[in-house]
């Protein structure tokens, strides 16, 4: 929690002490590294900012001079806490010693035991918790200490008050305690007091013979005592840090995400068991593609060639970049049909020896539905039924069946090329590529000009037409097209399949979701194959509640 | 509607219709009655909320200003029109607030306007003679020594009898540049003080010197403050607004993370990194650090600034019953900011009142006024204090309950779906609520991180989101403090620039404002918070030594015990002091490493013997062994190990060291022990290891020196010069190693090198690491390209090492009073981590092969991580080690750390890498941490629970949400407070604009205040609101789709779907506005429907995603 906590000893002979001081690890200022530690004390003590040796008695120390410090490892969240004497960093060390300074002889505690917050923007701020340790052998037969709790986050240190109290003051009782007992024994074997009466006229002796600074580890004769507290504040500053903690949420996934996700989950399952044309067909499929705009997670490692080259090739000799650029080089009207074949889940079929164009159409055209509803077969030698793709690329010699040819569900766009070379030239321009093409796109039932459409396609062609919206403009406006249809099409779902409820309702509803035009019912409809599994079987499960138990009206 | 369901709704307090005062008399709830609210409010008593205004002078000493208690309201004596008067003022206040933009709220006009009223006024108060107590607090307040710091000080402190809690801030003093009249107020109140009614006045006892000290300074060397250089001089606000704007910039390299709660999680993270304490101070505020006694900010004279302070301190009796009083503590400290933010508006207003009655001739006319404003003052703080604590709550906000409880979830969405639907249905009168939710959506922007998609796996149910990770994994490694994060979500402070918002529903129909309030809290979303108790666990694991440092009753026992000598104490109860789980190796090692810190003992002696005696090492370390690793067996196989070539360089390296540095070597033992433990374990174990030890590249010319050197302790042999030179070659080596490619991918062994070659033997254990990474490491850890980076940062850290270890060399080498056990230790860091690199290197790779060996890893985790992490120490490499071995380990070690062998077994290697992060050579002596248990359970006293307030007895300045039956108070205060809130961030951060959205259920109007713009007709309180189209077409398919029955979840689901639409449509502005500087609003409109009425909603949303959006359309 980007504390320290350190214990403090107003030392009568050198004043206030950092005794011992336990901060996360990793501290680590950006100034680099201090090759002076001022922990390390003794043999590098000249021009340590520590206090020098001789300033130092047994009271003003914890850990022995090349004690290397103590050290823990939250392994959960991989923070370390580190004790010495005195933090290492110089930085740290005079904030520390600041703290120390005005916990013991600037800050005034009432009763002087207790707990004190203090601070500014500058020093860093300070709960202090100061007490006294019995000591036979000292001036009123007790020393004064504090355990300091430091932050830079004022707030969170006062919000953490009660917290600090309860468990420093828990720590302090202890210590008390143990002292105690080594007060009353020695207090039996040797009464002080007495002697003291005794010796009254020389007072100073009992500072002046060496038993005035006795160590902490003896007054509570506890040899672990600096293993114990650095257990003890490391122990502290974990608790502190994780006594609140945040739930907060965040959103569902979008459908598109959730289905490339289930799509990658089968992959990795086929890929596992087998390697065939199948497998190869939904990877094609579920590649992911810049157009999108969507970051997948990797796909893993035995996809990534492919994905690769696909990604790769398209874009270098690649033909369509995107549904604008498609748009252009169809014309309008043929696009427009095309693109309402598309959406409406018929057959797109394109027949073209070139595979690089067929493959970039379908990579652009795909953006226009959600990633569920594309089924892909690049490039095929033999056709394949509209239920296995939407999507099917075809050699120019392959038959297509004539009842798909007459069929208002499916459009074949053929491809012919004024030059008969086999593959464009790598390096040429892609204008110039695509200029050797010549396009035809028929279907079995020529949408009508005037035919309203899906409103999705005319909002399409409206951010298509509009060349103000760059390419970026474009892909966020698909994804929001999809995603608002997408949720049209779940309640729709839940409304019809999960919950089968009559047509009149159907009806209504429809209306409501503004899409009781028949194209955008057939849009609906294909669009709900493309709902991910996950959501539907959520659906099925756990939403279904008939209607008749809700108390409505 | 059923009247219950808004009982259960709304707590029963918010049913006091009438003033505070019924309110107060109301009975307290008890705790438990609801979730919302447990703290009880019913033992508050207003008029124990104590003022204190201070003053430190250099010359004059310490003055009391005023103090509340002191005041006597001399108006129930004279029975004039007694309330009123306080009423008329602070209305005026507020409007004067209003036209000022200083930073003061309840600016007061001018002096002449004061003194004006000064003369009008009778005297309400009367000044006596302050309280007894009133020096000590002042003791407390300024300390017993003055402090040079010249900003503001915060302290707390609390009085135990009778319980009291003292909140004091001290300003350092800024005068004007006319000094001559500063003394008046004193001169006024020694005036008072003469008054010969009121007794002989004792304000000038207080004229303590400002250093004079405690009787615990007796011994005490002069109070050295550290000063912290360029920083020191820091009375212009402006070079720390520099650093906070950078600092809003990108100061830190932010966490590459491509979470959706970004945003959340950015604004988190950043808060972690700006009180870090590793990122060394970055002062924040630049308001409120000085009092100013100036009228205007006129040139101050620095001189006098430093002499003089001003505290204002301010006093809540507690209760003396301790139930009550923990109520009111936990408020206080969870609420801190709101308390503070309300100490600044009281500052101000008390330097209004100073500065103004300067200028008032006739003293006793100026201490009149001078005592009403603050009396009047000190009466707002009281009452907002007051209400904030005892306001009635919203039992259950939807959101937050939705959140936590999954219980009741169906029953709740439905509740919450009927009151929905019902608004949207019944209250949408000029698209009232439409507009009101448009506007709470506009404002309190929580709710978008909240429907940010994610890229994570799927959820399990679609209606309960899932919780952030990524926050959830921040907070463990970054801890931020929650509750703020928590408020500045409830504030809808997370767009750019910042805002702080907060809404108010007004209207006579209570019934009516509850529902609103109710179903608003769905949309004024924050995080939940958890209480986590940790408690550690008495039971170890058999292996664990458990030393009882803890248990006062249970005295510690010397025993006999083969590996300790204490006897193992089980910890009962669980005592504030952790018993730390001691190696065994430390014990019985015997200071070698650390433990020598628990007073110097006589094993000490026992490491040296076996530096110092060759022969006998081997015996020697084998006990060290069989003690450290409990299998004494190893230390027999300790010689044929040698032939391998890492063992053999740890024999030599010995002798070796015992001319250069290693004269040392006493000290070393412990490090010698480690290293030569794992040698002769990795040897043993993986026999097969062996052969990838022999360094193939190792020059064997090198080779004969060491074994020349004969083993002498404390013998000054090696010249430094020797060292200087051995050091040279090293880096020589070192650059050579680091041209090589494969060696720079391998960090972990160069640094080491570096520090090895330091020593001198650098040769053969460079050539050894390569050697051994390769072999070893390299499997396991592929070295990355990436690493080349840190390895040179972690290059240069070690030559600051080495370098230290040298010095610790030359230490010993003149052996002083240093050649004692301790001191050892001290050489012993420089050399352990030597040998550490050297024997490290293989433990880094032994990590592993140690695991079936030993029982008690835990131990050899304490005893070999202290060499390890030397040598891992800054290297990456072992960083790497890290995270392969510590993922795994994490799920499995929440509750159980340090648990099982093998897990320590594993953490041998782990600690290498944790370790690595230090700069410093030292190695500390590892300590598990006990394994933990967390007892969490929802902590009720946080701003979700408490801002989110019911119908009011009046507005009330903090509240995220309330409702009030009428808004003249509104009116009067509204503006000041929006000044106040822009001044004085609750944030702890700058904002930009302090916001309310006023609805009233009345005029059925939605309105938009703000501090930035003034609304120039009266009778608004701020802008009309437009309708979002988008927020009102969400709506009507909401109402239509619960109409058709669609079940609640669903609904809710759906309503989810149609936010996160407005997040995604606000993605397309955001990308639109990249290219455009302005919005053409068809072009949208065609394309996505988004309408001129959309965008400030969407612009808003866009905000938190992208920030560059509102620097566009500003």
């Amino acid at each position: 929690m980007n504390a320290i906590v350190a214990l403090c000893h107003f030392c009568e002979l050198h004043g206030p002490r950092t005794l011992f001081c336990t901060e996360e690890g990793g501290i680590q200022m950006s100034s680099g590294i201090c090759t002076h530690s001022p922990a390390e004390g003794a043999s590098t003590e000249s021009s340590s900012p520590g206090p020098k040796k001789s300033d130092m008695c047994e009271g003003c120390r914890s850990l022995a001079v090349g004690h290397p410090g103590y050290l823990s490892h939250d392994k959960e969240t991989s923070i370390k806490y580190v004790s010495h004497q005195h933090p290492s960093h110089p930085q740290l060390f005079s904030i520390v010693r600041q703290a120390c300074v005005r916990s013991l002889s600037c800050e005034v505690c009432p009763g002087r035991e207790g707990p004190i917050f203090f601070g500014d923007e500058q020093h860093g701020f300070v709960f202090s918790h100061t007490f006294f340790i019995k000591d036979s052998l000292a001036r009123g037969f007790q020393r004064w200490y504090s355990i300091i709790t430091i932050m830079m986050d004022r707030i969170y240190l006062i919000n953490s008050w009660p917290f600090l109290l309860g468990k420093i003051r828990g720590i302090i009782d202890e210590l008390q305690g143990k002292a105690l007992k080594v007060f009353e024994a020695e207090q039996f074997g040797c009464p002080q007091r007495a002697q003291r009466m005794n010796t009254a006229f020389t007072p100073f002796l009992h500072q002046r013979n060496g038993n005035a600074a006795r160590s902490l580890t003896s007054l509570t004769s506890d040899d672990n005592l600096w293993a114990c507290l650095h257990t003890s504040f490391a122990w502290l500053l974990k608790a502190c840090g994780s006594r609140l903690t945040e739930k907060l949420l965040e959103g569902a996934p979008t459908e598109d995400t959730l289905v490339q996700m289930e799509k990658l989950a089968d992959l990795e399952e086929e890929s596992e068991s087998w390697d065939n044309s199948e497998a190869e067909e939904e990877k094609a499929s579920v590649l992911p593609e810049g157009a999108e705009g969507r970051e997948l997670t990797k796909c893993p490692t035995g996809s990534s060639s492919l994905s690769d080259c696909e990604s790769w090739q398209p874009r270098k000799l690649s033909v369509f970049q995107s549904l604008r650029h498609m748009r252009q080089v169809l014309g309008a009207s043929s696009f427009r049909m095309l693109a309402w074949h598309v959406l409406m889940g018929n057959q797109v079929i394109w027949k073209s020896r070139d595979t690089d164009l067929v493959l970039s159409a379908f990579e652009v055209l795909r953006t226009m539905l959600p990633v569920g509803c594309v089924r892909v077969i690049p490039y095929s030698s033999q056709y394949e039924e509209a239920y296995r793709c939407n999507f099917l690329g075809l050699s120019p010699h392959v038959q297509i069946p004539t009842h798909v040819l007459s069929s208002e569900f499916a459009v074949v766009v053929e491809v012919h090329t004024a030059a008969p070379s086999s593959l464009p030239p790598a390096g040429c321009e892609d204008d110039q590529s695509l200029s050797k093409y010549e396009f035809v796109v028929t279907s079995g039932s020529a949408v009508a000009a005037d035919r309203v459409g899906p409103t999705i396609l005319n909002k399409m062609e409206a951010a298509l037409t509009n060349q103000n919206l760059s390419v970026d403009v474009v892909d966020q406006c698909l994804i929001c097209l999809k995603e608002e249809w997408m949720n049209k099409v779940k309640v729709l779902f839940k409304f019809t399949k999960v919950d089968s409820r009559p047509k009149e309702d159907t009806q209504k509803l429809l209306s409501i979701l503004g899409a009781s035009e028949e194209d955008n019912v057939k849009l609906l409809k294909f669009w709900m194959t493309g709902l991910s599994k996950t959501y539907k079987s959520h659906l099925m499960s756990t939403v279904r509640s008939p209607p008749a138990t809700e108390p409505r009206n | 509607m059923a009247p219950t369901l808004l009982q259960k709704l709304f707590n029963k307090k918010g049913s006091g219709g009438g003033g505070s005062s019924a309110a107060a008399s109301a009975p307290g709830r008890a705790p438990k009655e609801g979730p919302a609210f447990s703290w009880s409010c019913s033992e508050f008593d207003l008029n124990e909320i104590r003022l204190i205004v201070y003053q430190d002078c250099e010359r004059r000493g310490r003055q009391v200003l005023f103090d509340s208690k002191a005041v006597h309201n001399i108006e129930e004596v004279a029975t004039q029109k007694t309330e009123d008067v306080p009423i008329k003022t602070s209305a005026k206040c507020c409007q004067g607030g209003s036209s000022s933009t200083s930073s003061s709220i309840s600016s007061y006009s001018s002096s002449g306007g004061a003194s004006q009223y000064a003369k009008e006024q009778l005297p309400k108060y009367q000044y006596t003679r302050p309280a007894s107590d009133v020096n000590m607090l002042g003791e407390m307040m300024f300390g017993s020594v003055a402090m040079s710091y010249k900003g503001s000080t915060l302290k707390i402190h609390y009085i135990r009898s009778p319980p009291q809690l003292m909140i004091s801030k001290v300003f350092s003093a800024r005068m004007g540049s006319f000094c001559g009249s500063t003394n008046n107020l004193q001169d006024s109140f020694e005036y008072i003080n003469q008054d010969p009614n009121l007794g002989k006045l004792n304000t000038n006892q207080n004229n303590l010197g400002p250093c004079r000290t405690g009787s615990n300074l007796a011994h005490s060397t002069p109070v050295d403050m550290p000063s912290r250089g360029q920083n020191e001089d820091r009375d212009s606000g402006i070079a720390r607004s520099a650093s906070l704007s950078s600092l809003l910039i990108t100061p830190f390299p932010s966490p590459s993370s491509s979470t959706s709660s970004s945003s959340s999680y950015q604004r988190r993270w950043l808060r972690s990194q700006t009180t870090s304490l590793e990122n060394g101070i970055i002062p924040r505020r630049s308001t409120d650090e000085t009092f100013s006694l100036a009228e205007e900010t006129c040139s101050s004279n620095p001189a006098i600034v430093r002499r003089k302070k001003i505290a204002i301190s301010i006093i809540f009796s507690l209760c003396e019953k301790e139930e009550a009083q923990r109520d009111f503590q936990d408020f206080f400290f969870s609420h801190f900011p709101l308390f503070e933010s309300h100490m600044n508006r009281l500052k101000s207003a008390i330097e209004k009142a100073m500065i103004s009655c300067r200028k008032i001739a006739e003293s006793s006319l100026r201490v009149q006024f001078y005592v009403s404003r603050l009396m009047e003052a000190l009466g707002e703080f009281r009452g907002t204090i007051w209400n904030l604590y005892s306001v009635p709550r919203i039992a259950e906000p939807v959101w937050l309950t939705m959140m936590s409880s999954t219980l009741e979830k169906t029953q709740l969405c439905q509740r919450f779906l009927k009151e929905f639907t019902l608004l949207i249905e019944q209250v949408n009168k000029n698209q009232f609520f439409a507009a009101l939710l448009t506007a709470v959506l506009t404002y309190h922007l929580a709710w978008v991180p909240t429907v940010m998609p994610v890229d994570h796996p799927p959820i399990k149910a679609f209606s309960e989101k899932r919780t952030s990770q990524s926050v959830n994994t921040l907070a463990k490694t970054h801890p931020y403090n929650p509750l703020w994060a928590q408020l500045g979500d409830l504030y809808g402070a997370i767009g750019s620039p910042v805002r702080l918002t907060r809404t108010v529903v007004v209207g006579k129909q209570k019934d009516l404002v509850q529902r609103i309030l109710y179903v608003l809290t769905y949309f004024l979303r924050c995080s939940e918070l958890q209480e986590n108790h940790l408690t550690w666990n008495g039971n170890h694991g058999e292996g664990d030594q458990l030393l009882n440092g803890s248990n006062i009753t249970t005295a510690l026992e010397k025993g006999e015990v083969e590996e300790s000598e204490y006897v193992v104490v089980t910890v009962r109860s669980e005592p504030a002091l952790l018993p730390p789980i001691l190696p065994a190796t430390l014990t019985a090692e015997g200071r070698s490493p650390g433990p020598e810190g628990l007073a110097g003992t006589p094993e000490d002696k026992d490491i040296r013997d076996l530096c110092t005696q060759p022969d006998t090492e081997g015996n020697k370390s084998s006990v060290a062994c069989s003690l450290d690793y409990q299998d004494p067996a190893l230390g027999s196989s300790w010689k044929p190990q040698d032939v391998f070539c890492g063992e053999e360089e740890s024999e030599k390296e010995a002798p070796g060291d015992g001319c250069s540095r290693f004269s040392s070597w006493k000290g070393l033992g412990a490090g010698l022990k480690a290293s030569e433990e794992f040698k002769r374990e990795m040897t043993k174990k993986l026999p097969h290891r062996s052969a990838a030890w022999p360094c193939p590249d190792r020059p064997p010319r090198e080779k004969p020196p060491l074994e020349k050197v004969t083993f002498q302790i404390g013998s000054s042999v090696s010249p430094e010069s020797d060292l200087e030179s051995r050091a040279q070659k090293m880096e020589e080596r070192l650059t050579a190693c680091r041209q090589h490619p494969e060696l720079a991918g391998c960090p972990l062994v160069e640094p080491r090198v570096a520090a090895d070659a330091a020593q001198g033997q650098q040769v053969s254990r460079c050539s050894f690491l390569p050697g051994f990474r390769q072999s070893v490491c390299c499997p396991q850890n592929p070295p990355s390209e990436g690493d080349e980076g840190d390895f040179d940062r972690t290059y240069a850290e070690d030559r600051g090492f080495s370098t230290e270890a040298a010095a610790d060399a030359a230490g010993q080498l003149n052996p002083p009073a240093d050649s004692s056990a301790p001191d050892a230790s001290a050489a012993g860091t420089g050399q352990r981590t030597l040998e550490n690199t050297r024997g490290l290197h293989s433990k880094a790779g032994e990590g592993p092969l140690i695991e079936p060996v030993s029982g008690k890893c835990a131990q050899q985790d304490s005893g070999t991580s202290v060499a390890t992490d030397v040598p891992c120490g800054d290297a990456d490499g072992t960083a790497d080690f890290r995270t392969e071995g510590d993922i795994p380990r994490n799920e499995s070690s929440d509750s159980a750390l340090g648990d099982s062998d093998d897990e320590a077994c594993a953490s041998a290697t782990l600690d290498l890498g944790h370790s690595s992060d230090q700069a410093e050579g030292s190695l500390e002596v590892e300590l598990p941490l006990p394994r933990s248990q967390s007892i969490s359970n929802p902590n009720v006293r946080n701003f979700g629970r408490s801002l989110l307030a019911g119908y009011c007895p009046t507005y009330m300045p903090d509240l995220v949400l309330h409702g009030t039956s009428s808004d003249e108070r509104l009116r009067q205060c509204l503006m000041a407070d929006l000044v106040h809130t822009v001044h004085h961030p609750v944030l702890d951060e700058p904002i930009a604009e302090a916001v309310c959205i006023i609805a009233d259920t009345d005029k059925w109007s939605v309105q938009v205040a703000t501090s930035q713009r003034k609304v120039m007709d009266s009778t608004k309180l701020g802008q009309d609101v437009l309708v979002s189209s988008q927020v009102s077409s969400l709506l009507q398919s909401i109402l239509q789709l619960y109409k058709l029955h669609l079940p609640a979840d669903f609904c809710i689901m759906h309503l989810e779907d149609r936010l996160q639409e407005l997040y995604l449509k606000s993605k397309m502005l955001s990308e639109y506005l990249r290219g455009h500087t302005r919005v053409h609003v068809k072009e949208l409109g065609v394309v996505l429907g988004i309408e001129s009425n959309d965008l400030p909603l969407l612009t808003a949303v866009a905000s938190t995603h992208s920030p560059y959006v509102a620097q566009i359309l500003l």
